[in-house]
């Protein structure tokens, strides 16, 4: 992925002001990361207020403590939506449902109705960030999509997805970084 | 010497996506630790996370309650929350940061663990801050402290000149709220030291103990006190 590029300098920025205490520049970074933040935490989550929840308290310690972003462990985006998916996955392990819900989720077959990597075909119109992302995924051996998947937009751990895959634990990580890394070479054109 | 990053980009390709076990979190955690200030895998870290971070992008964004970001506005920021403060540009920012924690690493004895613990979770946990209070605890023999931020999760926990808590036992620490014991995790101390960071929230524990338990890490505490500590 690029680096220094407009939109993480513009993100920098907002960031800057957000310090400084200009509640218009926070207004401006919510209204470029709220919705993206909400569907990660719904997907998640799987329910409506629990992601609601989330999605307040991330962006309420981005603002009462933005200087916790530190520009040389990445751009803001990556932060502030790390940020709102350690979260979610927090909901999620504690939730006394989870092992029903993580069932649900880990099929490893196609999931929910707008599973990511589903469709590109059918994303022609879309931004194109999000398109180039689905088009990542969708790239991916269906090896290590599976389990990129499980893990980041499922929220199971290593074990959870080798126990219910039957896959050793060490295939699992090594599917991770193999998938990883190539998401990385696909993703070079998408600004930060 | 060029050291081997192979099991390093591999533990951190999968905490970017928050899928590390505890044991795996702590293997990372000594490996970290062990390559100490690592350009190498500081640029794994990051490429990680940029990668974990642009995931999100593939979903169909959700509208949040058009309220929301009023509600939070309305909250009083804690840093710089002053009209007028100056921001600094994101260098100063980082500087500040590493201010603090350089603070933190030289004021106490067990600097190393110290050091060592809170590197690894500003590493780990962008949303974790370096913690503002310390607070010792009271013991006949050793010393353990711990550091966190009110009204955060999250708690810096070390000991060092530990005894041994005996064969098949560990060390537990113990968050009482109103009188009720909750468990805050056991901790194993190597030749006397340890350091951890347990996710808890303080917000509401008026007195905090670290008792010898059993392995096991009981869900109640089975023995007197061994180290105390009052929260103000």
């Amino acid at each position: 992925m690029r680096s220094a590029e407009p939109a993480g300098a513009l993100d920098e920025e907002l960031l800057l002001r957000v310090e400084g205490g200009d509640d218009r520049a926070f207004r401006e970074l919510f209204a470029r990361y709220a919705a993206v933040a909400h569907a990660l935490a719904f997907r998640l989550v799987r329910q409506a207020q629990v992601a609601e929840e989330i999605v307040q308290e991330a962006f309420l310690a981005v603002w009462r403590n933005p200087e916790r972003y530190d520009r040389t462990r990445g751009s803001v985006r990556a932060w502030l939506l790390g940020t709102v998916h350690h979260r979610a996955v927090d909901a999620v392990r504690r939730e006394q449902a989870q092992r029903r819900r993580a069932e649900q989720a880990a099929s490893l077959g196609p999931t929910v109705e707008d599973d990511p990597v589903d469709d590109v075909l059918a994303a022609i119109d879309l931004p194109r960030d999000r398109r180039l992302v689905r088009r990542a995924l969708t790239e991916l051996p269906v090896e290590q999509r599976d389990v990129i998947r499980a893990m980041y937009f499922d929220g199971l751990s290593q074990s959870q997805i080798a126990e219910r895959t039957g896959l050793p634990l060490g295939t699992v990580k090594s599917r991770t970084l193999l998938g990883m890394r190539r998401l990385r070479a696909s993703l070079e054109g998408l600004e930060r | 010497m060029t050291r081997d990053h192979a099991l390093i980009d591999e533990l951190l390709a999968v905490r970017a996506l928050d899928g590390l076990d505890d044991d795996d979190a702590a293997l990372l955690a000594r490996e970290l630790a062990a390559h100490g200030d690592c350009d190498e895998c500081r640029r794994l870290e990051t490429e990680h996370a940029e990668v974990a971070g642009a995931l999100p992008l593939a979903l169909e964004p959700r509208p949040v309650d058009p309220g929301m970001v009023d509600r939070i506005v309305a909250e009083p920021q804690r840093v710089a929350g002053t009209a007028g403060a100056t921001a600094g540009t994101s260098d100063e920012l980082a500087e500040r940061r590493d201010a603090r924690l350089r603070r933190w690493q030289t004021a106490f004895g067990v600097a190393a663990a110290i050091a060592l613990i809170l590197a690894f979770v500003l590493a780990t946990r962008p949303d974790v801050s370096v913690p503002s209070t310390l607070v010792r605890f009271e013991g006949e023999s050793g010393e353990v402290a711990m550091a966190y931020t009110p009204g955060e999760s999250g708690v810096f926990v070390w000991g060092n000149d530990l005894p041994d808590p005996g064969e098949g036992n560990v060390y537990e620490l113990w968050m009482f709220e109103g009188g009720e014991p909750i468990s805050g995790g056991c901790l194993s101390p190597t030749d006397g030291s340890v350091a951890a960071f347990v996710d808890a929230d303080l917000s509401s524990a008026q007195q905090m103990a670290v008792t010898v338990e059993s392995a096991d890490c009981p869900d109640a505490p089975t023995t007197d006190p061994v180290f105390t500590a009052e929260l103000s």
